[in-house]
């Protein structure tokens, strides 16, 4: 793809998609990338996947842990016992 | 004693009760702890390092959030503190980019730029801004999978990732929180999400497997 007005190459128009996520783009840098993704298939599909990975990232790390995971016996008899020893200090227990 | 008066004035509905954390909310924090460092050792410990600075704050605790709200904000933090902590391990350098083999010559040519052939991305006919209505199951062997593919990153692109688009830090924040410039927060959301991609792209779109649930 080589074209005197195509003056981002893929490596570049790519690395501008994810600083275009977070911040605006000069307009100069603007008209480039949207010539390049127009003319770019494969940085359009680029786009595409990288959007669908921001999306996905929250929800794939709520969805894999079922609701009937519990802690460990273990970890919760070590964070009772943090707590009631925080609990035989002053200040605590003394609401009606 | 204008102590007590403070104390009244402030005293929430509900006064924090410490022993009871570990039956109300411990599975709870821990399976958010879990969905987020996929290691259940991790996860305990951040579990445990959210009660330990509870503890200690708790003279500070004054009922403007509930107990649970609190818990998980101080639950969040230490999940950014930990990923800090990967970023920044001393076996980690990549803080300065040139001195490692940049990744992205894996996926473009050095000279031009353009994809290298048989990193082509093929098309995943996700173009459409809808989810295509997915089967459910689908999805969650998709999030598996992406979860997967997410622990494969070297520490710091994981990091970033994660607070990026699972806790949804802004950049200024993550950048501040890593001691990382803007210029290589990107170039390192760009490392990521091309690693990603294409481990998306071996592991699922391209199995026959997943190929043949999708019809
Ligand atoms: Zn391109």
């Amino acid at each position: 793809m080589s074209n005197a007005f195509f003056l981002f190459n893929c490596q570049q128009a790519t690395l501008l998609l994810e600083r275009r996520a977070d911040e605006r783009l000069s307009a100069p840098t603007r008209v480039q990338l949207w010539a390049h993704l127009k003319l770019c298939p494969l940085c359009r599909r680029y786009e595409a996947q990288s959007r669908l990975l921001a999306r996905q990232a929250r929800p794939a790390a709520e969805a894999p842990v079922p609701d009937t995971l519990q802690l460990p016996a273990a970890a919760r008899r070590r964070l009772q016992q943090l707590v009631d020893a925080h609990a035989g200090g002053p200040g605590s227990d003394n609401h009606a | 004693m204008d102590n007590v008066d403070k104390a009244l004035l402030a005293t929430p509905v509900t006064a924090p009760e410490p022993r009871q954390w570990p039956a109300r909310f411990g599975d709870e924090l821990y399976r958010f702890a879990l969905g987020r460092v996929t290691d259940a050792v991790a996860a305990e410990e951040l579990v445990q390092e959210t009660f330990v600075s509870a503890l200690a704050a708790l003279p500070s605790f004054r009922g403007q959030a509930s107990e649970r709200t609190w818990l998980f904000a101080i639950l969040k933090r230490k999940i950014i503190d930990h990923y800090r902590r990967q970023a920044r391990s001393p076996f980690v350098s990549l803080a300065s980019a040139a001195d490692e083999e940049a990744p992205e010559s894996r996926f473009f040519h050095a000279r031009g730029g353009h994809w290298r052939e048989e990193e082509y991305p093929t098309d995943w006919e996700v173009g459409s801004e809808e989810g295509r209505g997915d089967v459910l199951l689908e999805q969650q062997e998709f999030h598996a999978i992406l979860q997967r593919c997410q622990q494969r990153l070297p520490p710091q692109q994981l990091a970033v990732f994660v607070l990026r688009f699972v806790e949804e830090l802004p950049a200024e924040d993550i950048c501040q929180e890593l001691r990382i410039t803007p210029s290589n927060y990107w170039v390192i959301v760009h490392r990521a999400k091309l690693q990603l991609r294409r481990c998306l792209e071996k592991n699922w779109f391209q199995d026959p497997a997943a190929a043949k649930a999708k019809k």
